[in-house]
This record gives C-alpha cells, sequence and structure tokens, in this order.
C-alpha cells in the first residue's frame, strides 16, 4: 500500500456500461450508509471491489467469519454502490474525493448520487423529511429541476459530499447530491428512507423502503458505534458550517 | 488519550444495558439533552435529575439478543438504555420538562442563573 494513497481494487471483472454511482458514505445521521446498504441488500448487488488507503483505521472487518475491507465497492455494469462501515478520517476526505471521482471518470459513470443528511434542528417534530439536493453544474442542476427536486438554492455543505460534487466538477462529471432533513448525531432510517424514494427519479430501481421503516429501530441499534465515530470527527470536518449563512447571500 | 480511552470504553455492559447515544446542547437559558432510545416505550422512561447530572433508564419492548456479540464472541441480551451525564452548568430540576416520540427522549433542563439587570448610563 503506497503512502498517503487511495487505491481502489477491483476484485471482480465489470464492464460498466455508463453507470450510475451511488455513494453513501458515513456523515451526519448515517443516512447515506444506512441508504446504500439497503439498496445493495435489497438489490443483491455482488462485491466488486474496495477502497483501501493507509489514511483509513486500521480497521478489517469479520463478517459471518469471513475477513472483508470495511470501505467497499458493490454492483453491476449499470449501477455502482460505493459504502463504508467506518468513518471516514478527515484527513482522507481530500485524497477519497479526488481517487473516487478519477475512478468514476474511468468507469465513465453517467452520473455521481452522493446520499446524505441535512441537520434539521426540529427532526423530532418532522414525520417525513423533506430531501433537497445539489448539482455541481448546470446539466446537473437541470436534471433536478426536471425531476422537480427541491433545490438546495443557498448556504455551506461540508464533509465528503462537497468534495465528491467539487472533484467530479474538475473531470466534468455530472454529480448531484441528495441530503434529507435529519438527526445529526442519532442513525435515521427515516432520512434514508425518503433519500432512497427520491433516488428512484433517477435510478428506478423499484425499491420499497417499508422494510426499512419496519427495522428502523434494529437499524439504529446496529449503526450506534458506527455513528459514536462519525460524529467524533463532524467538527473537524466542519460539519458545523452548515448551520451558517455565506455573507455572499442573495 | 482520547483513543485510548475509545479503544477501552465499551457502549454496553455485561448487565444487559446499553449506552444510548445522546447529545447535550446548550441552549442560553437551558440545558437540552436528547437521547436516542430505540424500542422503548414513553412508560418505561425513568428520569432522575439533580443539580448537575441527569440519569436515564430506559427498559426496551422486547430485548434485543446477539449471537456473537463483538469482543466476547458469546451471546448477549440488551434489555435496557442507562446512562447518567454530568451537565455542563447548574439546573433547575424541579422545573425540568421531558418528551417523548419517535424513540428520542428530549429532556429540557432550565440553568440556575440569578439574572441581574444592566442599565446602560
Amino acid at each position: 500500500m503506497e503512502e498517503g494513497v487511495i487505491t481502489i481494487a477491483e476484485e471482480e471483472v465489470v464492464v460498466h456500461k455508463n453507470p450510475i454511482v451511488i455513494e453513501g458514505l458515513p456523515d451526519v445521521g448515517l443516512v447515506g450508509t444506512i441508504a446504500a446498504s439497503y439498496i445493495v441488500e435489497k438489490m443483491g448487488y455482488k462485491e466488486i471491489g474496495y477502497v483501501e488507503s493507509d489514511l483509513f483505521p486500521p480497521v478489517m472487518v469479520i463478517h459471518e467469519g469471513k475477513l472483508e475491507n470495511p470501505f467497499k465497492i458493490y454492483g453491476n455494469e449499470g449501477v455502482v454502490v460505493v459504502l463504508s462501515e467506518v468513518a471516514i478520517p478527515p484527513n482522507a476526505v481530500y485524497p477519497l474525493a479526488g481517487a473516487l471521482a478519477d475512478w468514476f471518470n474511468g468507469i465513465d459513470a453517467k452520473l455521481v448520487i452522493s446520499i446524505t443528511g441535512l441537520p434539521a434542528e426540529n427532526r423530532m417534530d418532522i414525520e417525513k423529511p423533506e430531501v433537497f439536493a445539489v448539482g455541481n453544474n448546470e446539466e446537473a442542476i437541470k436534471k433536478l429541476k426536471d425531476k422537480q427536486m427541491e433545490l438546495m438554492e443557498e448556504g455551506f455543505i461540508a464533509g465528503h459530499y462537497a468534495m465528491m460534487l467539487r472533484e467530479c466538477y474538475k473531470r466534468n462529471l455530472n454529480a448531484i447530491s441528495l441530503l434529507a432533513q435529519c438527526f445529526p448525531v442519532y442513525p435515521d432510517p427515516g432520512a434514508a428512507a425518503s433519500t432512497i424514494e427520491s433516488l428512484e427519479k433517477f435510478v428506478p430501481l423499484g425499491i420499497d423502503v417499508g422494510e426499512l421503516m419496519e427495522k428502523a429501530e434494529e437499524i439504529k441499534l446496529k449503526a450506534r458505534d458506527l455513528m459514536r465515530q462519525t460524529a467524533l470527527s463532524a467538527p473537524e470536518m466542519q460539519k458545523g458550517v452548515e448551520q451558517d449563512m455565506p455573507i455572499m447571500y442573495r | 488519550m482520547e483513543m485510548e480511552r475509545r479503544i477501552i470504553r465499551a457502549t454496553w455492559g455485561y448487565d444487559g444495558n446499553l449506552e444510548p447515544l445522546y447529545e447535550v446542547e446548550d441552549k442560553e437559558d437551558e440545558i437540552r439533552v436528547t437521547f436516542d432510545l430505540p424500542r422503548v416505550r414513553k412508560e418505561n422512561v425513568e428520569i432522575n435529575t439533580t443539580e448537575d447530572t441527569v440519569e436515564v433508564m430506559a427498559k426496551m419492548s422486547d430485548a434485543v439478543c446477539w449471537e456473537r456479540w463483538g469482543s466476547i464472541q458469546k451471546k448477549i441480551t440488551f434489555q435496557a438504555f442507562r446512562k447518567q451525564i454530568r451537565l455542563p452548568e447548574p439546573v433547575d430540576p424541579e422545573k425540568a420538562s421531558a418528551s417523548f416520540k419517535n424513540g428520542i427522549l428530549r429532556i429540557n433542563l432550565p440553568k440556575v442563573r440569578r439574572k441581574v439587570f444592566i442599565p446602560i448610563e
């Protein structure tokens, strides 16, 4: 493993056909991680690769006695899902976004969709979280408008998905982020369900979120430790800035 | 030191209690503490507050059992959440209030603070 470098290892030979990429990395409410895991489970996507780097914590995961990388890539020719079972350290954010964007460019991705959350102060009183969207270029924004998504018009965005939008922009890749209102430091399956429903507008996977909602409490219990790890790195990720107003507010 | 604490500090106990996720927020006149308590009903939550602590005990409606739990790799069952938090400022426990919705417990603890009006000369 080369020092300070992010490596994307492909385990299965997949002939990608302009795939749509769905990213669900640990962030507020673990919205992306919960949504991406559910998508992988429901669609039965197989593991096609993993991401490794000495910038990540020295952690492997054991599932059913088998040693696995915690940062995995799943999918098929048309859809690629990227998800991680460990929190991303802040110092890995820039190189990770760059390396993934390079790889997405290499597989000729049609659209990169990052799923995440938008902390809502009154989340406890919100029955169905709303989903907001950000696009990284005019074409992506047009796509969002065509699908009648609620656009995030002003504000700061921070963390991996913000850098992903930027790195994709630099490579002329269309990228969007779907952000559901969420609890910032509690796993939020309800917010994840809202993003999956919005995702359907871009990738018609036909996923029913009923089971996700039925299993919400079990998911919350299982996700406690990843949520704790993720919340620890939130200040360094500048997540607080998302509550601020930009000086150039129009 | 922080890393050492994270490595050795488990968020569960052999006594069947899990430590819940929680958040403490300073809201000017009050301290707001929220707890994430999945599988818990309102009637099974007990809150005890002093001037500088808040303790929550919450029994789950049905116990959760994991066949091969983490570092012990043995069957373990959890029936409740339990956590005591030291508050950043003294509060008036008599004036505390709480609400519970969809597994989230919110406790509002008014601060003990004597306000003095300062006139501008």
